[in-house]
């Protein structure tokens, strides 16, 4: 008999186990596409194809240990109890059937022994079916109790089959050893009770144990002629009978009697046991938390809000600067973008001969046209140009642009002070958003672009904080 | 079938595009810097379901040159028709010139269908240059939607809103970095109002974002489930030889393994946290310095956590007595505090650490050292027996959990802890008090629980969560 449904509950609590330490978001991605793949070939995605799928990802011998270890002690155990059977069913045969010629051999004790040994067999179907657990500590002792989890549900049924199949082994090593001592022995079976007790009524008795068999094998049910001859008393004369060929006759008799009531129930029982073992094991399956939370990620869909892409260890130089210069003498302020809108700050406009404006609404030929005014301006007098700009708008394409185009057209020697106004024109603007101008006339030139603040609040250059790189 | 729709977000340089993309795609590795130019490339961030995608936002670089670029679309054009075919040769022409690469870049999309997603920062005031790049998305012709991010402190939206009305057909604020979760879903909704075709992906994609988040809750409360169960049963064990015994002296012995096993314990409460913020897909949050310091009033076992998060004897109360755990946790509560004076001898062995770690309070029953027996001397330290430390592990971690699922991905700031001035926990259901308490009862007898147990534990932090999650949208 195969171990498969108990094999795939151990398999899959086992993997359940070990998925605990799994982050949720891959046991997720993992098992709902195996659920695809299923539905994709048309198939249901079950436990035993769920294992089966990761056990062939993971390679040959994927089985884990604990598995086999569980299984192999339960086979060492049901392997013990068949072995301990053989012999004491061997033993106990050999007992009853202990015959030195002179006392016969009490068919009363084979039928006590009988019913003794039914009532244990149906006591062990019992506890196993109420889950009571007198023998634990011997598994535990043996290494097959793990204590807890979904498996030590299964092993009152456990037990009881590995018992079940012992008692078979008992009894069919009690029926050769019966039928070795038919062949090799004279065997004198008769019947004894202290009971006052008529042959009629023992001869009922006896017919009601042996109507299973009646019919098929007459000889194997002793008529009241062989049971009111074949009783002894203990104090009789041995020899009274007159035909010693009758005290064989039985043995038809204790050779089914054997087989039906010892045998047969347990081979049913056994087989009881082992059915409701796999039922168990595939209810417990069924019922296991993990098992539900597999159904789940399997029907959840995955998904994936797009955060494969990792660009955040790529940034731009972002080192803090503080190469900010003392605003330069000049009479030319430019307003770039609408920076001083509304209103200029007067000690940024005093003394200033042209005021002129260029990027933001103004067209490009606007911007060239103010650069060609500047450049005229320049030739004449100052040779620095205050450049204002919006510090919260970062510097652009189109400012540098400008810029290049103004170095290529000024008098050599001309140099722009970029001037970063805050929102509030008389505040100072915030180190941070001076740092991105900073870093913007290095990379144009310094040589031809510096970055001030407005004189009226010149700050130290030290003190500038930016941005962690 | 119908094409997955695709938004591209655009707009001026350093205004918040990447993070209006790293809060959607819950994507905390997207570059951000206040520095043009940290987006050099298009780049798309596609919502797939089940391999399937359901939408692709693309990051674009900030317009660079505008003005450039409309007055050659001008150029280029007869009339309103050709618009979107003359911005289309533009990019044809110019993909290889390098003063246009951000432009090209951003058009790309746009020209291959992408909806616009326009960004501006509504903390600085409005001002016209814009409208350059205003009027060249308008010549793409596709339909477009303005959304008003805040970077700074002030707020100029409301011009904002007037100036965007004009250009764009739907207008929309949105604090990328601030914005709750349920705001995230409404953008999502309103990108989908755009265009006929896009209702329905992003409907689907609302409705599986909410699942996905709903499941998060319940992965994390069974994270925090774990941790608590590994944390209330730990025990940290010694076996020394004769020799070494005699070497050793009790005291230091038990400080030895007190350390360990506040070591262990802080091990343990990171992992969680890390596990917990992969979780919610955060794979880079800095901490602040003082979690990392753990002498100071962060720590898992300073006064100032027991403060914050140990239960009142009240709760304990209610939480033991249904259990029919009067003799255990009740009792070690009611208890607590006064078990220095009980404890007083192994007290003298641990030392003075300070009175700055209730552990030391918490810890003295947890003690155990054994006689010298075979030659061997065995020492334990653990389980802690007081479920208050339950109580102040689990309340650290919703919180942590809190601030973890309702920080956006955009989000670079320090991740900060402030702790709580009230105790939640006092409006937890009476069955989840004790499917807590009942947990921790188990624990530190170190008694594994079974399945269900762990799912009554798992669920009644759930609720925990969600009643923590009540108590801070209340008390903002």
């Amino acid at each position: 008999m195969t171990d498969s449904p108990l094999r795939l509950l151990l398999e899959f609590d086992s993997q359940a186990q070990r998925d605990r330490s799994q982050p949720p978001t891959f046991l997720h991605r993992r098992d709902r596409k195996f659920a695809l793949v299923c539905e994709e070939q048309g198939m249901a995605p079950d436990a035993a194809r769920w294992l089966a799928h990761l056990n062939r990802l993971s390679g040959p011998r994927a089985t884990p240990a604990s598995t086999d270890r569980t299984l192999a002690t339960w086979r060492r155990i049901t392997a013990g109890f068949s072995a301990v059977g053989l012999i004491a069913g061997m033993l106990t045969m050999a007992g009853l059937l202990f015959y030195d010629g002179g006392q016969r051999i009490n068919i009363t004790v084979f039928l006590a022994f009988i019913v003794l040994h039914l009532v244990l067999a149906l006591f062990t179907t019992l506890q196993s079916l109420t889950g009571w657990q007198p023998w634990r500590w011997l598994a535990r002792r043996l290494g097959a109790d793990p204590g807890h989890g979904m498996f030590s549900k299964l092993q009152p049924l456990l037990m009881a089959r590995a018992a079940h199949l012992g008692g078979s082994a008992f009894a069919t090593a009690g029926l050769i050893t019966l039928l070795a001592m038919v062949v090799v022995q004279d065997l004198a079976f008769g019947w004894s009770t202290t009971l006052d007790t008529a042959a009629a009524s023992y001869h009922g008795l006896i017919s009601t144990v042996a109507t299973p068999w009646a019919w098929a094998w007459p000889a194997a049910a002793p008529d009241l002629a062989l049971v009111e001859a074949t009783r002894f008393f203990r104090a009789g004369d041995p020899m009274a009978n007159p035909d010693p060929a009758l005290w064989g006759q039985w043995w038809p008799f204790v050779t089914m009697l054997w087989t039906i009531w010892v045998l047969l129930p347990r081979l049913i029982l056994w087989s009881l046991a082992a059915v409701q073992t796999r039922q168990k094991a595939r209810r417990l399956l069924a019922s296991h938390p993990a098992m539900h939370a597999l159904m789940y990620r399997m029907e959840t869909p995955a998904l994936d809000t797009g955060n494969s892409h990792h660009d955040a260890d790529d940034l731009p130089d972002t080192s803090a600067r503080s190469n900010l210069l003392p605003l330069p003498d000049s009479d030319i302020l430019l307003c770039w973008a609408g920076a001083g809108e509304p209103e200029l700050p007067d000690g940024l406009r005093s003394g200033k001969e042209l005021v002129l404006r260029a990027g933001g609404s103004a067209s490009l030929s606007d911007d060239d046209q103010t650069l060609n005014r500047i450049s005229e301006h320049l030739k004449n007098r100052s040779k620095a140009v205050i450049l204002l700009v919006r510090c919260w708008q970062p510097p652009t394409g189109e400012l540098q642009d400008f810029l290049e185009t103004a170095r290529g057209t000024w008098p050599r020697g001309s140099r722009v002070a970029l001037v970063p106004l805050a929102a509030d024109s008389n505040q100072e603007p915030d180190a941070h958003q001076v740092q991105p101008w900073l870093r913007f006339a290095e990379r144009v030139g310094s040589e031809f672009v510096q970055v001030s603040l407005p004189s009226f609040q010149m700050r130290d250059p030290y003190s500038a904080v930016g941005e962690r790189p | 079938m119908i094409q997955a729709p695709t938004f591209a977000v655009v707009g001026h340089p350093n205004k918040g595009k990447s993070s209006v993309v790293a809060t959607l795609s819950q994507n905390d590795a997207i570059a951000i810097a206040l520095e043009p130019g940290t987006t050099r490339k298009h780049q798309a961030y596609p919502l797939k379901v089940d391999g399937q995608t359901l939408y692709t936002l693309v990051d674009t670089p900030g317009f660079q040159r505008p003005r450039r670029v409309l007055e050659w679309l001008e150029a280029h054009s007869v009339s309103a028709s050709d618009h979107a075919d003359t911005v289309r040769a533009f990019v044809t022409q110019h993909q290889d010139d390098g003063r246009f690469t951000d432009e090209c870049e951003l058009l790309m999309p746009l020209i291959e269908g992408a909806g616009i997603i326009y960004v501006v920062d509504g903390s600085v005031p409005y001002s016209a240059e814009h409208e350059a790049e205003m009027t060249i998305l308008r010549w793409t012709g596709r339909p477009s939607l303005a959304l008003i991010n805040s970077i700074g402190a002030d707020d100029y939206s409301d011009t904002w809103q007037a100036a965007l009305g004009q250009f764009f057909q739907v207008v929309r604020r949105f604090d990328a970095v601030r914005a709750p979760f349920e705001q995230h879903l409404g953008l999502l909704r309103a990108f989908g109002q755009l265009e006929p075709d896009w209702e329905r992906p992003l409907e689907q994609a609302t409705h599986y974002l909410s699942a996905q988040r709903q499941q998060r809750r319940q992965q994390a409360a069974a994270l925090i489930a774990r941790a608590l169960e590994d944390m209330m049963s730990f025990q940290e064990k010694r076996t020394l030889t004769a020799g070494q015994a005699a070497g050793t002296s009790d005291g230091s012995l038990a400080d030895q393994l007190r350390q360990d096993w506040y070591r262990h314990q802080r091990k343990r409460e990171q992992t969680l946290r890390v596990d917990i913020e992969h979780l919610y897909q955060h794979q880079r949050i800095r901490r602040q310095e003082a979690e990392l310091e753990w002498h100071s009033e962060h720590d898992l076992f300073s006064e100032d956590s027991r403060k914050a998060w140990a239960v009142s004897k009240r709760y304990l109360a209610t939480a033991g007595f249904g259990a029919g755990a009067v003799s255990g946790a009740g009792i070690d509560a009611l208890t607590f505090g006064s078990s220095l004076g009980t404890g007083a001898l192994v007290g003298g062995l641990l030392g003075a650490a300070g009175s700055y770690f209730y552990g030391d309070r918490l810890a003295l029953p947890a003690l155990n050292i054994g006689v010298l027996r075979d030659g061997l001397k065995t020492a334990t330290f653990g389980p802690v027996q007081d479920s208050q430390f339950g109580y102040v592990v689990l309340g650290r971690a919703v919180d942590h959990w809190w601030h973890i699922s309702h920080r956006n991905h955009a989000g670079r700031e320090l991740l900060d802890l402030e702790p709580a001035d009230h105790h939640w926990l006092e409006n937890l259901g009476k069955t989840s008090r004790q499917d807590i308490q009942r947990a921790f009862d188990k624990c530190r007898k170190q008694r594994p629980l079974d399945e269900r147990q762990r799912e009554k534990f798992t669920s009644a932090i759930e609720r925990a969560m969600a009643v923590y999650d009540d108590w801070r949208l209340n008390r903002t």
